[in-house]
């Protein structure tokens, strides 16, 4: 049951992402290409009725197909001793669950693992399959004085795209408000936000209700950069990452210093890619038990 | 001549003063953390995850940095 719903999500979770990138594709002002490294956007490879297919969509949909393809060949011969693919995935599976029951507790676990192990699970993929060769290498170009230089790759990074990130980051928190007004109901969420906590009496009492007003409101602006920094931190280590790789690949002329001077490179690389799927994951995790840990707590006070 | 470098270096020592600042907070947070697992090795998955989710904010600050260095982005170069 609980594979089965891990692969709904990932499904409905693309279907989401792939529109919001085509719309946000054409918002986001192109930066001015550098002199050297690669773009900060991704490239456009084709238009299919003004609706942009870039680099990064490409291996966006590859690693959707290649998840949604290992978690239906991983399931579709389900035993109770599971072995082979069956039990890497349980394994996979179990370990997050046990992980974040451990960081967001019992009750809440239940109710968003499904989107947690998702979003982990699609991050750490996406960004090690961003780390292949040929990313980023296999494309058209031109001949320049200093070898040939790829000016359109086919493929790019899925979170060297900074669409993708905030689409996901956006996702996020549409299901974060959801979660908690599910949890506190739409008086205890804004209660969480503004309401005094301690208990006061008297004029103290008026004091702290300004306070905590104040505090409320200076809240509800760090929520609303959530999506900002989450996405700007996914993006910006994945496509600094990319560049550097780039910039050790070129540091060297020959092509024994085009391959022997990543290498090391690559590993932190590999290292970064698990990093940031887990910083992505604690943190939106842990946003989402901060808002719903109070009314657990205060409801075990009353009673 | 000297007044289009010193207008060229802002943005960079603006990014090179932020990347240092969290460079030194991430080490910081890493020496504490593996100084918490020293003497507790029984709680490493609580303080790795305390660890990661501290680190994560503090190199934020770096992407902050140069996203609003960058004169290209948000407004069209």
């Amino acid at each position: 049951m609980r594979l089965s719903s891990l692969i709904v999500a990932t499904g409905l979770l693309f279907s989401g992402l792939t529109a919001f990138a085509a719309e946000a594709a054409h918002e986001v002002a192109g930066a001015a290409e550098a002199h050297h490294g690669i773009p900060a956007k991704a490239v456009e490879l084709w238009s299919i009725g003004g609706f942009p297919i870039t680099n990064s969509m490409l291996i966006t949909w590859a690693v959707a197909l290649v998840l949604i393809v290992f978690a239906q060949v991983a399931t579709r011969d389900m035993k109770r001793v599971p072995s082979g693919a069956q039990n890497f995935l349980e394994w996979v599976v179990e370990g997050l669950y046990g992980f974040l029951e451990g960081v967001i507790g019992t009750m809440l676990v239940k109710k968003t693992f499904w989107f947690f192990a998702t979003i982990f699970i699609f991050i750490l993929w996406s960004n090690w399959l961003g780390l292949l060769p040929g990313v980023g290498t296999i494309g058209y170009g031109h001949q320049t004085d200093e070898g040939f230089k790829v000016a359109e790759p086919w493929f790019r990074g899925v979170n060297a795209d900074l669409n993708m990130t905030l689409a996901m980051s956006m996702i996020f928190f549409l299901c974060w408000t959801v979660w908690a007004l599910q949890v506190n109901g739409p008086v205890g969420f804004l209660k969480h936000l503004f309401a005094p906590k301690g208990d006061t009496t008297g004029f103290l009492k008026v004091l702290m209700v300004v306070v905590f007003l104040a505090v409320g409101v200076l809240e509800v602006i760090s929520i609303m950069f959530r999506p900002v920094s989450l996405s700007f931190r996914l993006y910006g280590n994945i496509f600094a990452g990319e560049n550097m790789l780039e910039s050790m690949a070129n540091l060297m002329p020959g092509w024994l210093g085009r391959v022997l001077i990543p290498i090391p490179f690559y590993f932190m690389e590999l290292l970064v890619g698990i990093v940031q799927a887990l910083v992505f994951m604690l943190l939106t995790a842990v946003f989402t038990m901060l808002i719903c840990e109070h009314d657990e707590e205060s409801g075990g006070a009353h009673h | 001549m000297l007044m289009p470098i010193l207008a060229q270096v802002t943005g960079n020592i603006h990014i090179g003063l932020a990347a240092l600042g969290a460079a030194i907070g991430v080490g910081l947070i890493g020496a504490k953390a593996s100084e918490a697992v020293g003497r507790n090795p029984g709680a490493a998955t609580k303080i790795l995850v305390q660890s990661i989710l501290a680190i994560a904010f503090a190199e934020g600050i770096v992407f902050f940095a140069i996203f609003l260095a960058t004169k290209a982005w948000p407004a069209q170069g």
